[in-house]
């Protein structure tokens, strides 16, 4: 597994989401904007993470009464863990939005550049 | 009854803040007495930890009865419960500093939420410090950043962008963190650090753990502020209100970097840092170059809060190189200067919060109004000040001469020049705020001294005693870091 890592699609597709976001963040000024680039830098990390549970011919890993073999099942783990960093990536959005809302109300905008002339 | 002890410390503060909301909504005034109890409580807890773990050796604590390697498990060893005792004594000493002064303004009418996510930045921090799987850390490390990012942020305004700031950079090394932990995984099967650390040393040859291990430390970096990944720190740091700031300075950079020593020294271990992926001889270099820059950085800062940020991200630098050096003394000099500096940090922004809090101080120009104003302050900030200098008898002085030893025993001569170029820069920059006290203009009106609340007072004497305590005591406390807290393979 860990030699045909890099040179699988999964990778290609985690390395194209991962560099989008970061280019979203780093090349728009507009705050909702940076966040969607952010979710997607977490978004890719997390189906990087479930994409390693992957295996040709398994099953999702719920115990089904006619499959016995483990073999058949994928493995569990990575979904289970991201099912948690999905849920620290909600919090992080819903603190950064209401960071977004803060601002917006105090200075009527959601430009980076502006907020910072308004503050002097 | 000892058994438990690693999740009782954590159970203190996190069901307190499950509880806070609940409390403020009813009795707005038991919230702070109820921090205080449960960071009490806590503290008491992590020295009777400590005890125990020098005394009979560490505690695994394994989550629901699930045997370690598949599930969670927590591991209080010498170093764990050593900066356990560390984080819930600064905690619990910047809470009581963080009295009704510092409390005006935008967190006057927040009581009740501000002290929930002080504890839960608390709990978080409990997480990191105790934990033993990769993933586990990285939750925990969420749980503190964003209750961080939200204590930053809640003062509005130039506060609110800065929170937002950190939170896009924070939340980039965290990705990066995960992803470094989904490589570690991907090569060797299991989460858990002594499996893991078990597993690694047949799996070198592969780039996907030489991946995932600079990964993890580049996504830690962020989180640490070590320059130059510090972006994020002086304007949260300047911004922050006066309460938050001296609570999340002294704490966050400091464990962010333990969680580093963690993965470093105990997932892939001394050797393989040195010699396979050598990460631990960039880290000297690194820990170097921000030890000057930071230095210089705080030198050329006219904001008195800005100027301890950047002096607090020199200082990271340098425990960050006692750390790479990979010796003994230099492990130890490096654990050492880490608490000692998250002592120092916290005098700092105390000092600095008294400044604005009572006389308005915020600017170098303005400090002339404090002389004879604010002896307890001034006082204080002499002692801390030869601490980040480096005079004896003073923990600082203490933490830089084994950093020193351990440089010289390795033969890196250019670490003990950093060394001393960054002693001297700090040595520059509190002249320039000495100076500014006693030889600027006269005041304009030499009004009496205006009352410190005794609980400011107190935190101020504490940070004072211990700074001298860590000078007196470091014989002792380096002995207790080689004996109990150092790895295996140093």
């Amino acid at each position: 597994m860990t030699e045909t890592l890099l040179g699988q699609g999964n990778f290609f597709a985690f390395i194209f989401l991962f560099l989008w976001g970061l280019l979203i963040m780093l090349s728009h000024h507009n705050l909702i904007k940076k966040l969607m680039g952010m979710y997607l830098v977490q978004t890719s990390v997390i189906l990087f993470f479930v994409s390693l549970s992957a295996k040709r011919g398994g099953t999702v890993a719920i115990l089904l009464p006619d499959v016995t073999r483990p073999e058949a099942y994928t493995n569990p783990l990575p979904p289970a863990l991201m099912l948690t960093a999905i849920v620290v990536g909600v919090a992080t959005l819903g603190v950064s939005l209401a960071l977004a809302v803060r601002l917006y109300r105090q200075f009527g905008t959601l430009e980076e550049g502006e907020i910072f002339r308004r503050i002097g | 009854m000892s058994m438990h002890l690693p999740v009782l410390i954590f159970a203190f503060p996190f069901f307190t803040a499950v509880a806070m909301p609940l409390v403020g909504l009813r009795k707005r005034a038991w919230c702070r007495p109820l921090t205080l109890i449960a960071l009490s409580a806590m503290s008491l807890l992590a020295l009777l930890l400590l005890a125990t773990v020098v005394e009979d050796g560490p505690i695994r604590y394994a989550f629901g009865g699930w045997a370690p390697p598949l599930g969670i498990e927590w591991v209080a060893d010498g170093l764990s419960s050593l900066m356990m005792v560390a984080v819930s004594l600064i905690a619990l000493l910047a809470v009581v500093y963080g009295d009704s002064p510092l409390m005006q303004g935008p967190l006057a009418r927040k009581t009740a939420l501000y002290y929930t996510l002080v504890l839960l930045m608390v709990s978080g921090l409990t997480g990191i410090v105790l934990t033993a799987d990769l993933f586990n850390l990285f939750v925990f490390l969420e749980l503190a950043s964003l209750s961080a990012y939200a204590l930053v942020g809640v003062a509005g305004g130039h506060a609110s962008l800065a929170a937002f700031r950190y939170l896009i950079l924070g939340t980039i090394g965290a990705s990066l963190y995960l992803l470094g932990v989904s490589f570690v995984y991907a090569a060797t099967g299991t989460l858990n650090m002594a499996d893991a650390a078990q597993r690694l040393p047949a799996l070198l040859a592969s780039p996907v753990v030489l991946w995932g291990s600079v990964l993890i430390m580049v996504g830690l970096a962020i989180k640490m502020a070590l320059v130059p990944l510090h972006g994020w720190l002086p304007d949260a740091y300047t911004h922050a209100p006066d309460a938050v700031s001296s609570l999340i300075a002294p704490l966050m950079t400091k464990v962010s970097l333990y969680a580093l020593v963690r993965v470093a020294y105990w997932v892939f271990g001394p050797e393989t840092m040195t010699a396979q992926i050598p990460v631990l001889p960039v880290l000297i270099w690194i820990g170097a170059g921000a030890a000057v820059v930071g230095a210089c950085l705080a030198l050329i800062q006219g904001h008195l809060k800005r100027m301890f940020a950047y002096g607090g991200i020199a200082h990271i630098g340098l425990s960050v190189l006692g750390i790479g050096l990979g010796n003994r003394t230099g492990f130890a000099g490096g654990v050492f200067y880490l608490i000692t500096d998250a002592v120092m940090q916290a005098g700092l922004f105390f000092v600095a919060a008294a400044a604005s809090s009572m006389h308005g101080v915020r600017e170098l120009g303005e400090l002339e109004r404090l002389r004879g104003r604010m002896p307890w302050v001034l006082a204080a900030l002499v002692v801390i000040a030869l601490s980040m200098i480096g005079f004896p008898p003073t923990g600082g002085f203490f933490g830089k001469w084994y950093l020193v030893l351990g440089a010289l025993e390795r033969q890196h001569y250019l670490a003990v020049a950093a060394i001393i170029g960054s002693t001297v820069l700090t040595l520059a920059y509190f002249f320039r705020i000495f100076e500014k006290v006693y030889l600027g203009r006269t005041p304009v009106s030499a009004r009496s001294p205006e009352a410190l609340p005794w609980s400011m007072r107190l935190g101020l004497a504490v940070v004072t005693l211990a700074l001298l305590i860590l000078g007196f005591g470091s014989d002792w406390l380096i002995a207790l870091i080689q004996t109990t807290a150092v790895p295996k393979g140093l």
